[in-house]
Protein backbone atom coordinates (compact mmCIF):
# COMPACT_ATOMS: atom_id res chain seq x y z
CA UNK A 1 0.00 0.00 0.00
CA UNK A 2 1.10 3.07 -0.92
CA UNK A 3 0.09 6.63 -0.14
CA UNK A 4 0.95 10.53 -0.85
CA UNK A 5 0.08 14.18 -0.62
CA UNK A 6 1.73 16.82 -3.22
CA UNK A 7 3.88 13.98 -4.21
CA UNK A 8 5.78 13.48 -0.47
CA UNK A 9 4.98 9.88 -0.15
CA UNK A 10 3.36 9.44 3.10
CA UNK A 11 3.14 5.60 3.04
CA UNK A 12 5.93 3.53 1.52
CA UNK A 13 4.87 0.27 0.48
CA UNK A 14 3.01 -1.25 3.78
CA UNK A 15 2.15 -4.65 3.80
CA UNK A 16 0.72 -6.68 6.88
CA UNK A 17 -1.69 -9.60 7.76
CA UNK A 18 -4.20 -9.37 10.32
CA UNK A 19 -5.78 -12.78 11.65
CA UNK A 20 -9.17 -12.94 12.17
CA UNK A 21 -9.70 -11.62 16.25
CA UNK A 22 -6.00 -10.85 16.48
CA UNK A 23 -5.84 -7.57 18.26
CA UNK A 24 -3.10 -5.42 16.80
CA UNK A 25 -1.45 -2.04 17.80
CA UNK A 26 0.53 0.45 16.28
CA UNK A 27 3.14 2.66 17.59
CA UNK A 28 5.80 5.07 16.36
CA UNK A 29 7.03 8.66 16.31
CA UNK A 30 4.37 11.56 15.46
CA UNK A 31 4.20 12.27 11.72
CA UNK A 32 5.31 8.85 10.80
CA UNK A 33 1.64 7.89 9.13
CA UNK A 34 -0.16 5.50 11.52
CA UNK A 35 -3.79 7.50 11.50
CA UNK A 36 -2.90 7.31 7.00
CA UNK A 37 -2.32 3.69 6.93
CA UNK A 38 -6.32 3.20 8.87
CA UNK A 39 -7.73 5.81 7.04
CA UNK A 40 -6.39 4.12 4.13
CA UNK A 41 -7.98 0.79 5.19
CA UNK A 42 -11.58 2.40 4.97
CA UNK A 43 -10.57 4.30 2.73
CA UNK A 44 -10.82 7.75 4.31
CA UNK A 45 -7.59 8.67 2.37
CA UNK A 46 -7.44 7.02 -1.14
CA UNK A 47 -4.07 5.25 -1.25
CA UNK A 48 -2.31 5.57 -5.42
CA UNK A 49 -1.95 1.40 -5.39
CA UNK A 50 -2.30 -1.32 -3.31
CA UNK A 51 -4.35 -4.18 -2.42
CA UNK A 52 -7.13 -5.15 0.69
CA UNK A 53 -8.53 -8.83 2.18
CA UNK A 54 -11.08 -8.64 4.42
CA UNK A 55 -12.90 -11.57 5.06
CA UNK A 56 -14.25 -12.94 1.45
CA UNK A 57 -13.64 -8.76 -0.05
CA UNK A 58 -11.01 -8.63 -2.14
CA UNK A 59 -9.98 -4.81 -3.21
CA UNK A 60 -7.51 -3.35 -5.14
CA UNK A 61 -7.24 0.42 -4.70
CA UNK A 62 -6.86 1.48 -8.35
CA UNK A 63 -10.37 -0.19 -9.90
CA UNK A 64 -12.91 0.87 -6.56
CA UNK A 65 -16.00 1.39 -7.55
CA UNK A 66 -18.82 3.32 -5.33
CA UNK A 67 -20.06 0.18 -3.91
CA UNK A 68 -16.51 -1.19 -3.40
CA UNK A 69 -16.19 1.31 -0.62
CA UNK A 70 -18.97 1.54 0.83
CA UNK A 71 -18.88 -2.37 1.17
CA UNK A 72 -15.21 -1.69 2.45
CA UNK A 73 -16.46 1.17 5.08
CA UNK A 74 -19.28 -1.89 5.81
CA UNK A 75 -16.69 -3.84 6.97
CA UNK A 76 -14.63 -1.73 9.32
CA UNK A 77 -15.55 0.48 11.99
CA UNK A 78 -13.32 3.67 12.87
CA UNK A 79 -13.16 5.16 16.57
CA UNK A 80 -11.91 8.95 15.92
CA UNK A 81 -9.27 10.54 17.87
CA UNK A 82 -11.81 13.42 18.25
CA UNK A 83 -14.36 11.52 18.89
CA UNK A 84 -16.13 12.59 16.04
CA UNK A 85 -19.90 11.94 17.40
CA UNK A 86 -22.48 13.92 15.36
CA UNK A 87 -23.43 16.95 17.17
CA UNK A 88 -27.02 17.18 16.31
CA UNK A 89 -27.94 14.02 17.54
CA UNK A 90 -28.87 12.75 20.88
CA UNK A 91 -26.34 9.71 22.12
CA UNK A 92 -29.17 6.68 20.88
CA UNK A 93 -29.61 8.63 18.11
CA UNK A 94 -25.59 8.91 17.26
CA UNK A 95 -25.97 4.58 16.91
CA UNK A 96 -29.45 4.09 16.02
CA UNK A 97 -29.16 6.51 12.91
CA UNK A 98 -26.65 4.03 10.82
CA UNK A 99 -28.02 1.14 11.56
CA UNK A 100 -31.62 2.90 10.00
CA UNK A 101 -29.65 4.44 6.88
CA UNK A 102 -26.80 1.71 6.15
CA UNK A 103 -28.23 -1.32 7.60
CA UNK A 104 -31.95 -0.86 6.81
CA UNK A 105 -32.88 -1.88 10.38
CA UNK A 106 -36.63 -1.07 11.39
CA UNK A 107 -36.37 1.52 13.85
CA UNK A 108 -37.17 -1.01 17.02
CA UNK A 109 -34.11 -3.09 15.85
CA UNK A 110 -31.96 -0.43 15.67
CA UNK A 111 -33.08 0.99 19.10
CA UNK A 112 -32.61 -2.68 21.19
CA UNK A 113 -28.86 -2.92 19.45
CA UNK A 114 -27.76 0.63 20.64
CA UNK A 115 -29.44 0.53 23.91
CA UNK A 116 -27.74 -2.75 24.60
CA UNK A 117 -24.23 -1.59 23.24
CA UNK A 118 -24.27 1.60 25.01
CA UNK A 119 -25.09 -0.29 28.16
CA UNK A 120 -22.19 -2.44 27.96
CA UNK A 121 -20.26 0.91 27.74
CA UNK A 122 -21.89 2.19 30.94
CA UNK A 123 -23.98 5.24 28.83
CA UNK A 124 -27.72 3.72 29.72
CA UNK A 125 -28.53 6.90 31.74
CA UNK A 126 -27.61 9.30 29.78
CA UNK A 127 -28.94 7.77 25.86
CA UNK A 128 -30.86 10.81 25.27
CA UNK A 129 -28.29 13.52 26.10
CA UNK A 130 -26.93 15.60 23.55
CA UNK A 131 -22.84 15.57 22.56
CA UNK A 132 -22.44 19.21 24.47
CA UNK A 133 -23.34 18.24 27.57
CA UNK A 134 -20.71 14.69 27.90
CA UNK A 135 -17.65 14.63 28.84
CA UNK A 136 -14.67 13.32 26.18
CA UNK A 137 -14.29 9.71 27.75
CA UNK A 138 -18.39 9.62 27.83
CA UNK A 139 -18.40 10.53 24.06
CA UNK A 140 -15.43 8.47 23.14
CA UNK A 141 -17.56 5.80 24.73
CA UNK A 142 -20.67 7.09 22.40
CA UNK A 143 -17.77 6.83 19.44
CA UNK A 144 -17.18 2.66 20.11
CA UNK A 145 -20.65 1.92 20.66
CA UNK A 146 -21.96 3.39 17.20
CA UNK A 147 -19.08 1.38 15.67
CA UNK A 148 -20.10 -1.43 17.23
CA UNK A 149 -23.90 -1.42 16.93
CA UNK A 150 -22.83 -1.97 13.14
CA UNK A 151 -21.31 -5.19 13.95
CA UNK A 152 -17.98 -4.65 11.90
CA UNK A 153 -15.33 -7.18 11.18
CA UNK A 154 -12.73 -4.94 12.07
CA UNK A 155 -12.25 -2.13 14.09
CA UNK A 156 -10.30 0.53 13.95
CA UNK A 157 -8.71 3.08 16.84
CA UNK A 158 -6.82 6.05 15.98
CA UNK A 159 -5.41 7.39 19.05
CA UNK A 160 -8.65 6.60 21.02
CA UNK A 161 -8.02 8.64 24.44
CA UNK A 162 -4.98 11.27 23.57
CA UNK A 163 -7.42 13.79 23.62
CA UNK A 164 -8.58 13.10 26.98
CA UNK A 165 -7.94 14.17 29.99
CA UNK A 166 -6.18 12.02 31.95
CA UNK A 167 -8.44 11.33 34.67
CA UNK A 168 -11.07 10.15 31.56
CA UNK A 169 -8.50 7.63 30.18
CA UNK A 170 -9.27 4.82 32.08
CA UNK A 171 -12.55 4.54 31.51
CA UNK A 172 -12.38 4.48 27.88
CA UNK A 173 -9.09 2.13 28.08
CA UNK A 174 -11.42 -0.68 29.87
CA UNK A 175 -13.86 -0.58 27.44
CA UNK A 176 -11.62 -0.94 24.47
CA UNK A 177 -10.12 -3.80 26.27
CA UNK A 178 -13.41 -5.46 26.77
CA UNK A 179 -14.17 -5.06 22.58
CA UNK A 180 -10.36 -6.73 22.36
CA UNK A 181 -11.52 -9.40 24.90
CA UNK A 182 -14.21 -10.02 22.89
CA UNK A 183 -12.43 -11.87 20.10
CA UNK A 184 -12.90 -8.59 17.43
CA UNK A 185 -10.66 -7.82 15.05
CA UNK A 186 -9.44 -4.69 16.46
CA UNK A 187 -6.17 -2.49 15.18
CA UNK A 188 -5.08 0.39 17.69
CA UNK A 189 -2.94 3.37 17.08
CA UNK A 190 -1.68 4.68 20.40
CA UNK A 191 0.59 6.38 22.68
CA UNK A 192 -0.40 4.67 25.93
CA UNK A 193 2.61 2.02 25.92
CA UNK A 194 1.59 -0.17 29.13
CA UNK A 195 -1.98 -0.73 27.18
CA UNK A 196 -0.64 -1.81 24.04
CA UNK A 197 2.04 -4.26 25.74
CA UNK A 198 -0.88 -5.56 27.69
CA UNK A 199 -4.23 -6.02 25.07
CA UNK A 200 -2.43 -6.75 21.64
CA UNK A 201 -1.12 -9.93 20.34
CA UNK A 202 1.12 -8.19 17.75
CA UNK A 203 2.67 -5.11 17.87
CA UNK A 204 3.60 -3.03 14.51
CA UNK A 205 6.56 -0.24 15.02
CA UNK A 206 6.36 2.23 12.12
CA UNK A 207 8.61 5.16 11.24
CA UNK A 208 8.69 7.32 8.54
CA UNK A 209 5.82 6.11 6.24
CA UNK A 210 7.60 2.08 6.79
CA UNK A 211 7.03 -0.73 9.10
CA UNK A 212 10.15 -0.91 10.97
CA UNK A 213 9.05 -4.27 12.95
CA UNK A 214 6.07 -6.31 14.06
CA UNK A 215 6.19 -8.55 16.75
CA UNK A 216 4.75 -10.06 20.10
CA UNK A 217 4.83 -7.18 22.71
CA UNK A 218 7.50 -8.86 24.85
CA UNK A 219 9.79 -8.81 21.13
CA UNK A 220 8.75 -5.35 20.75
CA UNK A 221 8.98 -4.07 24.26
CA UNK A 222 11.56 -5.75 26.04
CA UNK A 223 13.37 -8.09 23.44
CA UNK A 224 14.11 -5.76 20.02
CA UNK A 225 17.68 -5.42 18.68
CA UNK A 226 16.28 -2.66 16.47
CA UNK A 227 17.89 0.11 17.06
CA UNK A 228 15.16 2.45 16.14
CA UNK A 229 12.36 0.66 18.06
CA UNK A 230 15.04 1.01 21.16
CA UNK A 231 15.31 4.56 20.86
CA UNK A 232 11.67 5.45 20.16
CA UNK A 233 11.14 3.75 23.23
CA UNK A 234 13.46 4.41 25.41
CA UNK A 235 12.27 8.18 24.72
CA UNK A 236 8.61 7.79 24.93
CA UNK A 237 9.61 6.27 28.72
CA UNK A 238 11.63 9.03 29.61
CA UNK A 239 8.70 11.24 29.12
CA UNK A 240 6.03 9.10 30.91
CA UNK A 241 8.81 9.56 33.73
CA UNK A 242 8.74 12.92 33.37
CA UNK A 243 5.52 13.53 33.22
CA UNK A 244 4.70 11.56 36.25
CA UNK A 245 7.69 13.58 38.31
CA UNK A 246 5.59 16.51 36.79
CA UNK A 247 2.20 15.33 38.56
CA UNK A 248 4.79 14.29 41.85
CA UNK A 249 5.88 17.59 42.13
CA UNK A 250 2.97 19.22 41.81
CA UNK B 1 -65.69 63.45 0.20
CA UNK B 2 -65.18 62.88 3.78
CA UNK B 3 -61.54 62.70 5.11
CA UNK B 4 -62.30 59.35 6.64
CA UNK B 5 -64.05 57.56 3.74
CA UNK B 6 -61.10 58.70 1.26
CA UNK B 7 -58.76 56.93 3.96
CA UNK B 8 -60.72 53.96 3.63
CA UNK B 9 -60.92 53.83 0.78
CA UNK B 10 -57.34 54.44 0.22
CA UNK B 11 -56.76 51.51 1.96
CA UNK B 12 -59.07 49.10 0.20
CA UNK B 13 -56.71 50.02 -2.82
CA UNK B 14 -53.49 49.17 -1.24
CA UNK B 15 -55.16 46.02 0.57
CA UNK B 16 -56.39 44.68 -3.06
CA UNK B 17 -52.63 45.29 -4.63
CA UNK B 18 -51.03 43.79 -1.92
CA UNK B 19 -51.56 40.22 -2.62
CA UNK B 20 -49.18 41.04 -6.06
CA UNK B 21 -46.31 41.75 -3.94
CA UNK B 22 -47.05 38.80 -1.56
CA UNK B 23 -46.93 36.38 -4.41
CA UNK B 24 -44.20 37.77 -6.40
CA UNK B 25 -42.45 37.46 -2.47
CA UNK B 26 -43.12 33.97 -2.42
CA UNK B 27 -42.27 32.75 -6.14
CA UNK B 28 -38.96 34.71 -6.30
CA UNK B 29 -37.77 33.28 -3.03
CA UNK B 30 -39.04 29.50 -4.25
CA UNK B 31 -36.93 30.53 -7.45
CA UNK B 32 -34.19 31.91 -5.51
CA UNK B 33 -34.06 29.15 -3.43
CA UNK B 34 -34.04 26.02 -6.00
CA UNK B 35 -31.58 28.17 -7.90
CA UNK B 36 -29.55 28.59 -4.80
CA UNK B 37 -29.16 25.17 -4.18
CA UNK B 38 -27.85 24.24 -7.67
CA UNK B 39 -25.45 26.72 -7.55
CA UNK B 40 -24.33 26.44 -4.41
CA UNK B 41 -23.93 22.70 -4.89
CA UNK B 42 -22.00 23.33 -8.14
CA UNK B 43 -19.76 25.37 -6.83
CA UNK B 44 -19.06 23.53 -4.10
CA UNK B 45 -18.32 20.35 -6.30
CA UNK B 46 -15.69 22.19 -8.16
CA UNK B 47 -16.45 21.30 -11.27
CA UNK B 48 -14.16 22.91 -13.70
CA UNK B 49 -15.05 25.86 -15.64
CA UNK B 50 -19.11 24.97 -14.62
CA UNK B 51 -18.30 26.01 -10.55
CA UNK B 52 -16.06 29.23 -12.05
CA UNK B 53 -19.09 30.19 -14.17
CA UNK B 54 -21.18 30.02 -11.04
CA UNK B 55 -19.34 32.24 -9.05
CA UNK B 56 -18.52 34.77 -11.83
CA UNK B 57 -22.89 34.31 -11.53
CA UNK B 58 -23.00 34.76 -7.85
CA UNK B 59 -20.78 37.85 -8.02
CA UNK B 60 -22.25 39.43 -10.99
CA UNK B 61 -26.39 39.05 -8.99
CA UNK B 62 -24.82 40.08 -5.57
CA UNK B 63 -22.82 43.75 -7.55
CA UNK B 64 -25.77 44.77 -9.84
CA UNK B 65 -28.61 46.47 -8.25
CA UNK B 66 -32.18 44.81 -8.89
CA UNK B 67 -33.62 47.67 -10.37
CA UNK B 68 -31.07 46.68 -13.16
CA UNK B 69 -31.19 43.24 -13.42
CA UNK B 70 -35.43 43.77 -13.42
CA UNK B 71 -34.99 46.35 -16.25
CA UNK B 72 -32.70 43.26 -17.90
CA UNK B 73 -35.17 41.02 -17.28
CA UNK B 74 -38.27 42.84 -18.54
CA UNK B 75 -36.89 43.98 -21.48
CA UNK B 76 -33.99 41.95 -22.27
CA UNK B 77 -35.58 38.78 -22.42
CA UNK B 78 -38.09 39.52 -25.71
CA UNK B 79 -34.93 40.49 -27.20
CA UNK B 80 -33.09 37.53 -26.25
CA UNK B 81 -35.59 34.75 -26.63
CA UNK B 82 -35.59 34.83 -30.17
CA UNK B 83 -32.06 35.07 -30.67
CA UNK B 84 -31.66 31.32 -29.01
CA UNK B 85 -34.82 30.12 -31.36
CA UNK B 86 -37.19 30.38 -28.61
CA UNK B 87 -39.56 32.12 -30.42
CA UNK B 88 -41.20 35.09 -30.29
CA UNK B 89 -43.00 36.19 -27.51
CA UNK B 90 -43.09 39.62 -24.59
CA UNK B 91 -42.39 38.43 -21.35
CA UNK B 92 -45.35 40.02 -18.62
CA UNK B 93 -44.26 42.16 -15.99
CA UNK B 94 -44.94 39.77 -13.34
CA UNK B 95 -43.02 37.11 -15.05
CA UNK B 96 -39.87 39.17 -15.21
CA UNK B 97 -40.39 40.42 -11.79
CA UNK B 98 -40.48 37.16 -10.35
CA UNK B 99 -37.31 35.59 -12.67
CA UNK B 100 -35.08 38.69 -11.75
CA UNK B 101 -35.77 38.99 -8.37
CA UNK B 102 -35.53 35.52 -7.89
CA UNK B 103 -32.18 34.86 -9.55
CA UNK B 104 -30.89 38.23 -7.39
CA UNK B 105 -32.08 36.75 -4.45
CA UNK B 106 -30.49 33.16 -5.16
CA UNK B 107 -27.16 34.97 -5.47
CA UNK B 108 -27.38 36.55 -2.30
CA UNK B 109 -28.12 32.96 -0.91
CA UNK B 110 -25.89 31.08 -2.49
CA UNK B 111 -23.32 33.39 -0.26
CA UNK B 112 -25.32 32.07 2.26
CA UNK B 113 -25.26 28.36 1.93
CA UNK B 114 -21.92 27.77 0.58
CA UNK B 115 -20.27 29.14 4.10
CA UNK B 116 -22.81 27.37 5.90
CA UNK B 117 -21.71 23.78 4.03
CA UNK B 118 -17.99 24.83 4.86
CA UNK B 119 -18.76 25.31 8.35
CA UNK B 120 -19.61 21.49 9.03
CA UNK B 121 -16.57 20.49 10.17
CA UNK B 122 -14.67 17.77 7.96
CA UNK B 123 -14.81 15.32 11.38
CA UNK B 124 -18.68 14.90 10.77
CA UNK B 125 -17.97 13.50 7.27
CA UNK B 126 -15.37 11.49 7.92
CA UNK B 127 -17.49 9.77 10.68
CA UNK B 128 -20.24 9.52 8.49
CA UNK B 129 -18.06 7.76 5.43
CA UNK B 130 -16.65 5.75 7.99
CA UNK B 131 -20.16 4.29 8.82
CA UNK B 132 -20.59 3.40 5.21
CA UNK B 133 -23.21 6.43 4.52
CA UNK B 134 -23.94 6.71 0.73
CA UNK B 135 -23.10 10.74 -0.19
CA UNK B 136 -27.23 11.23 -0.37
CA UNK B 137 -27.75 9.66 3.50
CA UNK B 138 -24.47 11.70 4.64
CA UNK B 139 -25.68 15.13 3.48
CA UNK B 140 -29.35 14.47 4.19
CA UNK B 141 -28.88 12.75 7.92
CA UNK B 142 -25.74 14.46 8.73
CA UNK B 143 -24.51 17.71 7.12
CA UNK B 144 -27.90 19.48 6.36
CA UNK B 145 -29.43 19.47 9.52
CA UNK B 146 -26.38 20.91 11.02
CA UNK B 147 -25.83 23.37 7.80
CA UNK B 148 -29.31 24.22 8.33
CA UNK B 149 -29.27 26.69 11.92
CA UNK B 150 -26.02 28.02 10.39
CA UNK B 151 -27.91 29.32 7.64
CA UNK B 152 -30.58 30.55 8.76
CA UNK B 153 -29.64 33.81 10.57
CA UNK B 154 -28.26 34.93 6.80
CA UNK B 155 -31.54 33.70 5.06
CA UNK B 156 -33.69 35.77 7.25
CA UNK B 157 -31.91 38.45 6.06
CA UNK B 158 -31.97 37.64 2.13
CA UNK B 159 -35.50 37.26 2.85
CA UNK B 160 -36.02 40.85 4.12
CA UNK B 161 -33.54 42.00 0.92
CA UNK B 162 -35.78 40.39 -1.42
CA UNK B 163 -39.37 41.87 -0.03
CA UNK B 164 -37.25 45.44 0.27
CA UNK B 165 -36.58 44.91 -3.69
CA UNK B 166 -40.36 43.77 -4.60
CA UNK B 167 -40.68 47.87 -3.90
CA UNK B 168 -38.72 48.39 -7.55
CA UNK B 169 -41.23 45.76 -9.35
CA UNK B 170 -43.70 49.15 -10.27
CA UNK B 171 -40.91 50.63 -12.45
CA UNK B 172 -42.33 48.12 -14.70
CA UNK B 173 -45.98 49.03 -14.27
CA UNK B 174 -47.00 46.36 -11.65
CA UNK B 175 -49.42 48.22 -9.94
CA UNK B 176 -48.51 46.84 -6.82
CA UNK B 177 -48.74 48.83 -3.46
CA UNK B 178 -46.23 50.98 -4.73
CA UNK B 179 -47.89 51.31 -8.01
CA UNK B 180 -50.99 52.03 -5.88
CA UNK B 181 -49.30 54.35 -3.72
CA UNK B 182 -47.64 56.20 -6.87
CA UNK B 183 -51.21 56.21 -8.98
CA UNK B 184 -52.85 57.96 -5.78
CA UNK B 185 -50.29 60.68 -5.12
CA UNK B 186 -50.46 61.36 -8.31
CA UNK B 187 -54.38 61.77 -8.33
CA UNK B 188 -54.11 64.43 -4.93
CA UNK B 189 -51.08 66.24 -6.71
CA UNK B 190 -48.96 65.09 -4.05
CA UNK B 191 -51.14 66.18 -1.11
CA UNK B 192 -50.81 63.27 1.03
CA UNK B 193 -47.46 61.96 0.02
CA UNK B 194 -46.39 61.51 3.19
CA UNK B 195 -49.52 59.80 4.75
CA UNK B 196 -49.26 57.54 1.80
CA UNK B 197 -45.13 56.84 2.06
CA UNK B 198 -45.59 56.08 5.77
CA UNK B 199 -48.28 53.77 4.98
CA UNK B 200 -46.74 51.53 2.53
CA UNK B 201 -43.63 51.90 5.10
CA UNK B 202 -45.64 49.76 7.37
CA UNK B 203 -47.07 47.47 5.09
CA UNK B 204 -43.55 47.05 3.97
CA UNK B 205 -42.20 46.46 7.64
CA UNK B 206 -45.04 44.19 8.43
CA UNK B 207 -43.96 41.90 5.93
CA UNK B 208 -40.57 41.96 7.03
CA UNK B 209 -41.75 41.40 10.73
CA UNK B 210 -43.59 38.33 9.64
CA UNK B 211 -41.15 36.94 7.70
CA UNK B 212 -38.28 37.38 10.53
CA UNK B 213 -40.79 35.89 13.24
CA UNK B 214 -41.12 33.28 11.27
CA UNK B 215 -37.38 32.27 10.76
CA UNK B 216 -36.88 33.04 14.32
CA UNK B 217 -39.26 30.15 15.31
CA UNK B 218 -37.36 28.03 12.82
CA UNK B 219 -33.97 28.43 14.37
CA UNK B 220 -35.21 27.88 17.52
CA UNK B 221 -36.76 24.79 15.97
CA UNK B 222 -33.46 23.76 15.00
CA UNK B 223 -30.75 24.74 17.08
CA UNK B 224 -28.31 22.36 18.17
CA UNK B 225 -28.66 21.72 21.75
N1 LIG C 1 -4.38 15.63 4.30
C1 LIG C 1 -3.05 15.69 4.33
N2 LIG C 1 -2.38 16.46 3.44
C2 LIG C 1 -1.05 16.54 3.45
N3 LIG C 1 -0.25 15.87 4.30
C3 LIG C 1 -0.84 15.09 5.21
C4 LIG C 1 -2.27 14.95 5.27
N4 LIG C 1 -2.55 14.10 6.28
C5 LIG C 1 -1.40 13.74 6.80
N5 LIG C 1 -0.35 14.31 6.16
C6 LIG C 1 1.07 14.11 6.46
O1 LIG C 1 1.28 12.73 6.42
C7 LIG C 1 2.18 12.33 7.42
C8 LIG C 1 1.59 11.22 8.23
O2 LIG C 1 0.49 11.72 8.96
P1 LIG C 1 -0.33 10.84 10.00
O3 LIG C 1 -1.39 11.70 10.54
O4 LIG C 1 -0.74 9.59 9.33
O5 LIG C 1 0.75 10.53 11.12
P2 LIG C 1 0.55 9.80 12.51
O6 LIG C 1 1.52 8.70 12.55
O7 LIG C 1 -0.88 9.46 12.72
O8 LIG C 1 0.99 10.92 13.54
P3 LIG C 1 0.39 11.31 14.99
O9 LIG C 1 1.02 10.38 15.96
O10 LIG C 1 0.82 12.72 15.17
O11 LIG C 1 -1.10 11.18 14.91
C9 LIG C 1 2.52 13.57 8.21
O12 LIG C 1 3.78 14.02 7.79
C10 LIG C 1 1.45 14.55 7.85
O13 LIG C 1 1.96 15.85 7.87
MG1 LIG D 1 -2.39 10.16 14.05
Amino acid sequence: MHISYNQKEVLKGINLSVEKGEVVSFIGPSGTGKTTLLKCINYLEKPQQGEIQIGDLHLNYQSLSKQDILKLRRKTAMVFQMFNIFKHKTVIQNVMDAQIAVQKKSKNEAYAMSLKQLENVGLKDKINEYPSRLSGGQLQRVGIARGLALEPELILFDEPTSALDPELVEEVLKVIEDVAKSGMTTLLVTHEMDFAKRISDKVVFMENGHIVEVGTPEQIFEKSVNVRTRQFLKKIYAEQDQQKLNIKGG
Amino acid sequence: MTLETGMQELLMEFLKTLPINIIIIILSAALGLLFAVLLTFVRLKRIPVISQLADLYVSFARSVPGLILLFIAYFGIPKVLPLIGLGTYDISPMHAAIISMGFYHSGYISEVFRPAYLAVEKSQHEAADSLGYTPMQKFFRIILPQMVPVALPGYGNALVYLIHDTSLIFAIGIVDIMGTAELSIARSYGTNQILIYFIIALMFSAMCFTTDGLVRKLEKRVAIR
